[in-house]
């Protein structure tokens, strides 16, 4: 359907809409006109991605700028996902124009996933890939190849360069499958075409990491223009994204693997002197001038890039006590040799990067400035050195990238240096974690170059917290409800078990055999009333682990059993996929299945549980992290120092985001129902903290409950829902068709009008559609025609 | 937890690094770590060998020895034996010429105006730690090292003070951010506390006056009134905070001196000595100085060597001669006789306008005097 936003014409590829798409739809629109950033919360499987697709490409094509659009997801299959929207979109807009736009879609993901040749894609593990891509392709292979060395090369690169550069690949939407079919067919390699075609793409869409980690961003993302419109979907985790994205973990093997790497390199530059000193000499002259590699043919190839630094740092020359290769490969040595000194220390060290910067003065003379271009001096001498297995240096660089962060930020890292992995432990296994705790470090370059960023998830409450967090201003945050044409979710906290103890997970009561004998009749009483599918969520493995042995010790598994098949996650991936496949079986056929998994871990994340595969979550517990980890505290005294967030507040808010994302598993869309239990006395405090939509759903009597008042009130709302429910009877409340809209936008026209008489409206407020005006008018019309409607419906199917 | 026990690593062995065979056997005694875990390793900077700390023991007590270990024939001293920082010896062996190599050549970036001089003359000072480091060209070396000390004392010792300085001041630096944190963090504790305990304070209070029989409803308002107020107080000095905070950040950053190279300053051409305070005698309006006179005074004296000898310069005496032979023409005594008048006019007007500033006026009028009239003497040509 086709429907105007002020004067944007926005083309959607379906005949109906849901009012919250178009708030959505609205809201956006007011950020990208205003320029400025945004949070926003839509409930998950009200369709999301492509209102996000559809508004943003027609005003693309609408707008003179043609601001291209880069869409950052987490999972490949998220990816995959919103290229396929992507590719609907473009062909209905298609249909609807009468003619093609011109227009490119593509998709990025790593080399693994694109390479095509034949020997090459083999390989198993990704970074190998990588590795013996570059050496076929790398920049100076080529031009030994000219030189009429006997190197091999990929011909699928190659085949590249004799495309003109601007128009490697046609118009339109490749999603990944079509890229490689396509490469197959034409003998090009997609990944370097989806590399090399993002400066003419209209729509980019990729994993967070290409734009959010440092040592990847520089090499992917530096072409892109300040205009463009950043998107981040399923955001709710981007401030782990980000830290993880900057912090460093050492390990005493990894040490050895990077001396190792020094020699090496030492040997080959002792090598190279013997046959081709030139190459050093021209190396150094370009250091001692402070020339920096210009070359950006080349770059796309390179080996690493380098942490977030600042602009100034990298124009600066490379300092004279490292510009010798030898120099700097003996300035390694001894960095490395330091380290290794440090981990042999028995005791936990927790310290800042300037204490950490002058115990390393004294002892070996190491500056902090030489140290800050470490990773940078290192990525020049490999290119020299041409060296091309370089897997062989991922430690050396990490070691290098090391040095790099450590000198540059003083504030916002810490170093943590555990020698024993637990309390117990007597055998020294040192690990050093150089750990970032500012999540708006990584993330400060992207809000500094793009002006519109836009962050959204189903789960993204409390919304004031990500701007805080991740240090920008919002021009818009907004949460929308879910429309529904009846009650399709019922959301519920329970508190006591059966004989009114009350149910927890926390820390005293956790292993009280009450309290398991409790959690454990509730999973027996819901495995009883629930159809097909139930996932059970945990805090942690090892509280999981612990509840399952006291189960079967009570017989309550072997009750469970009677109805549903058990599955449990495991951290092994392999494992918990066939696990899951298995759960799918069962839910499709007999009598279903449960899934015992854990709150953060690969379940709660990325996998859907729609329609049958989930009729119920019961969330066991408030999934708070492991509080007693050092790298935790730290990071919540520093959220305390810098941004004034109260330790439990962020544990809570951290928490609930976890129990939202797996209470949103199970229901994906409009036409799909499901019951989210909590179970936890402590949740019932926490329940403002729950995006809005969950929030909004959940009603004052079922935010106590006692077990048994829980299973009545789940049957009584699963036999509501066993009723057949005509999809004719949500339009107009929970779907719009054209004429709604229009209704809508009347209705809210003459609002204006009145207020505007009334003279009580400001003059900014009234210029926008305000997305819970939306709501509430939405609301209110279900209201109104819930009663009616579902009368008739009730006596059409009685007649 | 389980995951993150997962995520490590297992160690193979204890100390993978150490027990690479030999290095864990003393090479004099051949007692291992094995069979002897309290073992420990000296070294000495003379030849960094390692030994166990019992054959040290044995055999430097009695005096200097010479090395044990074949081949190397250094002789060794009981005391400048100590246990190795680092694992690798090599290592050890930089450390200690690079704080040899360090404590002489310690010059500051401050002391460069220009990058590429601080980045040249640590590239030198590398290569000579290099050199040493790997005794290539040591005599030359020895003698470029040498020779630098030699020019540079004392320099050298004031960036050593200087350094000393700055070490003390970062610990100092250090320990009083520490102390903050500490304190910042105690406050929040307070205010919590605090906040608790006015809730409950408020609780408390408005199920006094329910039982004291008022009406429930006026009660159950005030209270919340009170807490609301209480809470907008507690918010209010919250926000207070941060701007103080806020602001003594700011300060703590101006202290922070930021290194760098040396502000370009530049040099102004040095103004060259001018010991008449800017009167010209130069202006020779009235003759000419030539090189020669036909005098026979001047002509005997120039060719006397003697008098040549002692920089005795005839031009001298000529150019006084005649710029006193002219002085006169460059005064006219009218022209400075009217401005005599003035002046004294315009003192006497000062005069009257302030008689309590008279001293200073007449001090001012003298000194006045004494400029105009050095003023007058310029050009007397």
């Amino acid at each position: 359907m086709k429907f105007w936003i002020e004067d944007l014409p926005v083309l959607f590829p379906y005949p109906r809409i849901y009012p919250e798409q178009y708030a959505y739809m609205c809201d956006l629109k007011r950020t990208l006109d205003a320029g400025g950033h945004c949070v926003l919360e839509m409930p998950s499987g009200t369709g999301k991605t492509v209102s996000l697709l559809s508004l943003i490409v027609a005003y693309q094509q609408h707008y003179p700028e043609h601001r291209k659009l880069i869409y950052c997801s987490r999972t490949m299959s998220e990816i995959e996902k919103a290229l396929a929207e992507l590719k609907a979109l473009m062909k209905y807009r298609t249909d609807q124009l009468g003619q093609e736009e011109e227009f490119r879609g593509l998709g990025l993901t790593s080399r693994k996933n694109l390479c095509l040749h034949p020997s090459v894609k083999r390989e198993k593990s990704g970074s190998v890939v990588d590795a013996r891509c570059r050496s076929l392709t790398a920049g100076f292979v080529k031009e030994k190849k000219e030189r009429g060395e006997d190197v091999d090369l990929c011909i699928y690169h190659d085949n590249l360069d004799l495309l003109e550069p601007h128009n490697l690949i046609p118009p339109g939407v490749w999603t990944l499958d079509g890229m490689l079919r396509y490469g197959e067919q034409q003998k090009q390699c997609p990944y370097f075409t989806a590399r090399r075609m993002m400066p003419f793409c209209n729509v980019i869409i990729y994993s967070y990491h290409y734009l959010l980690d440092p040592k990847i961003a520089e090499r992917v993302s530096k072409e892109l223009s300040k205009d463009c419109i950043v998107v981040f979907d399923e955001a709710h985790n981007i401030d782990n994204v980000c830290i993880e994205s900057l912090s460093i973990d050492l390990t005493e093997d990894s040490l050895r693997k990077a001396a190792r790497g020094a020699n090496n390199l030492e040997k080959k530059i002792s090598e190279m002197k013997s046959t081709d000193a030139d190459k050093l000499q021209s190396e150094y002259a370009k250091l001692v001038e402070g020339l920096r590699e210009a070359d950006t043919a080349r770059d796309e190839e390179a080996f690493v890039s380098n942490p977030a630094l600042p602009d100034d740092l990298l124009k600066e020359a490379v300092p004279g006590n490292i510009r010798r290769a030898e120099h700097f490969t003996a300035f390694l040595k001894r960095f490395i040799e330091y380290l290794k000194t440090r981990m042999k220390v028995l005791h936990v060290i927790s310290e800042t990067p300037p204490s950490f910067l002058q115990h390393l003065k004294e002892l070996t003379f190491i500056e902090k400035k030489p140290l800050r271009f470490c990773a940078e001096r290192l990525t020049s001498l490999v290119r020299t050195l041409e060296l091309t297995n370089i897997e062989d240096f991922q430690p050396l660089q990490e070691v290098a990238s090391f040095a790099t962060l450590v000198a540059t930020y003083d504030t916002g890292f810490l170093l943590i240096l555990e020698p024993f992995e637990s309390d117990t432990a007597t055998v020294p296994n040192p690990i050093m974690h150089f750990t970032c705790l500012d999540a708006a470090i990584a993330i400060k370059p992207v809000f500094d170059r793009f002006s519109s960023v836009i962050i959204t998830s189903g789960t993204i409450s409390p919304l004031e917290m990500y701007p805080n967090l991740l240090g920008f201003t919002t021009v818009v945050e907004e949460s929308y409800a879910m429309t529904l044409a009846r009650r399709s979710f019922l959301p519920m906290i329970v508190t006591r078990g059966s004989d009114q103890g009350q149910i927890s997970s926390g820390f005293q009561t956790r292993n009280d055999p009450a309290n398991v004998r409790n959690y454990g009749n509730l999973l027996i009483e819901f495995s009883k009333l629930t159809p097909d599918g139930i996932v059970v969520f945990f805090p942690s493995y090892l509280y999981m682990e612990s509840v399952i042995s006291m189960w079967q010790g009570m017989g309550i598994l072997d009750q469970v059993w009677k109805s549903k098949l058990i599955l449990v996650e495991t951290p092994d991936s392999q494992e918990t996929s066939l696990a899951l496949e298995t759960y799918r079986t069962a839910c499709s056929n007999g009598r279903g299945a449960m899934l015992l998994c854990v709150a953060r871990g690969k379940v709660s994340e990325g996998i859907d549980f729609d329609h049958h595969y989930g009729r119920t979550v019961l969330c066991i517990g408030v999934p708070f992290q492991y509080t007693e980890s050092r790298i935790l505290k730290a990071r919540l005294e520093f959220l305390e120092d810098k941004y004034k967030i109260r330790p439990n507040d962020f544990l809570s808010f951290d928490a609930m985001r976890h129990s939202a994302q797996c209470l949103g598993r199970v229901l994906r869309g409009k036409d799909d129902y499901g019951i989210m239990v909590m179970a936890d006395k402590r949740f019932g405090k926490k329940r403002n903290q729950l995006p809005k939509w969950i929030s909004s759903a959940l009603m004052e009597s079922d935010a106590n409950m006692s077990v048994d008042q829980a299973v009545a009130s789940a049957k009584r709302f699963l036999k509501t829902m066993s009723k057949p429910f005509p999809a004719n009877l949500q339009e107009g409340v929970s779907t719009w068709s054209y004429e709604d809209l229009m209704e809508h936008k009347r209705k809210l026209e003459a609002e204006q009008i009145r207020e505007e008489k009334n003279g009580e409206v400001n003059g900014n407020m009234n210029g926008h559609v305000h997305g819970d005006q939306v709501m509430a008018e939405a609301q209110a019309a279900e209201e109104d025609m819930e009663d009616s409607d579902l009368d008739a419906a009730m006596m059409e199917i009685d007649a | 937890m389980s995951r993150q026990a997962q995520s490590r690593p297992q160690p193979t062995t204890r100390r993978p690094a150490d027990s690479e065979g030999q290095d864990e056997i003393c090479p004099v005694c051949k007692s291992s770590r094995y069979l002897t875990p309290t073992l420990r390793f000296l070294i000495n900077p003379e030849c960094y060998h390692k030994f166990c700390e019992s054959c040290v023991d044995r055999i430097f007590s009695h005096g200097p020895a010479p090395c044990p270990i074949p081949g190397c024939h250094k002789t060794l001293r009981k005391h400048k034996f100590r246990t190795p920082t680092f694992s690798d010896l090599q290592v050890e062996r930089e450390v200690d010429i690079r704080k040899k190599v360090g404590a002489v050549f310690n010059r500051r970036e401050e002391e460069f105006e220009d990058l590429r001089a601080y980045n040249d003359y640590l590239n030198e000072v590398e290569d000579i730690t290099f050199n040493l480091i790997n005794k290539l060209e040591v005599e030359e070396t020895e003698k470029r090292f040498k020779a630098y000390q030699r020019a540079h004392e004392r320099e050298i010792t004031e960036n050593a003070s200087l350094a000393e300085q700055e070490r003390a001041s970062f610990a100092a630096l250090q320990k009083e951010e520490r102390e903050q944190a500490r304190s910042r963090r105690e406050a929040a504790r307070r205010e919590d506390a605090e906040e608790k305990r006015q809730l409950e304070e408020n609780r408390r209070d408005v199920l006094n006056r329910l039982a004291s029989g008022q009406d429930a409803e006026s009660v159950a308002k005030a209270g919340q009134q009170v807490h609301l107020k209480k809470r907008m107080d507690r918010a209010a000095a919250a926000e207070r905070q941060r701007q103080l905070q806020a602001a003594s950040a700011s300060n703590g950053s101006g202290n922070v001196v930021i290194k760098g190279l040396r502000a370009k300053q530049k040099q102004e051409p040095e103004a060259s000595v001018d010991p008449f305070g800017g009167l010209s005698f130069e202006g020779r309006k009235y003759y000419a100085l030539q090189d020669d006179y036909v005098w026979a005074g001047v002509q005997e004296t120039k060719a006397d060597v003697l008098i040549g000898a002692g920089g005795y310069d005839v031009g001298a005496f000529t150019g006084r001669a005649l710029c006193e032979a002219f002085a006169g023409l460059g005064v006219f005594v009218g022209d400075e006789m009217d401005e005599r008048d003035r002046e004294k006019m315009g003192k006497e007007n000062d005069e009257m306008a302030t008689k309590g500033a008279e001293v200073a006026a007449t001090k001012g009028g003298n000194a006045a005097k004494g400029k105009v009239k050095d003023v007058k003497m310029e050009d007397p040509f």
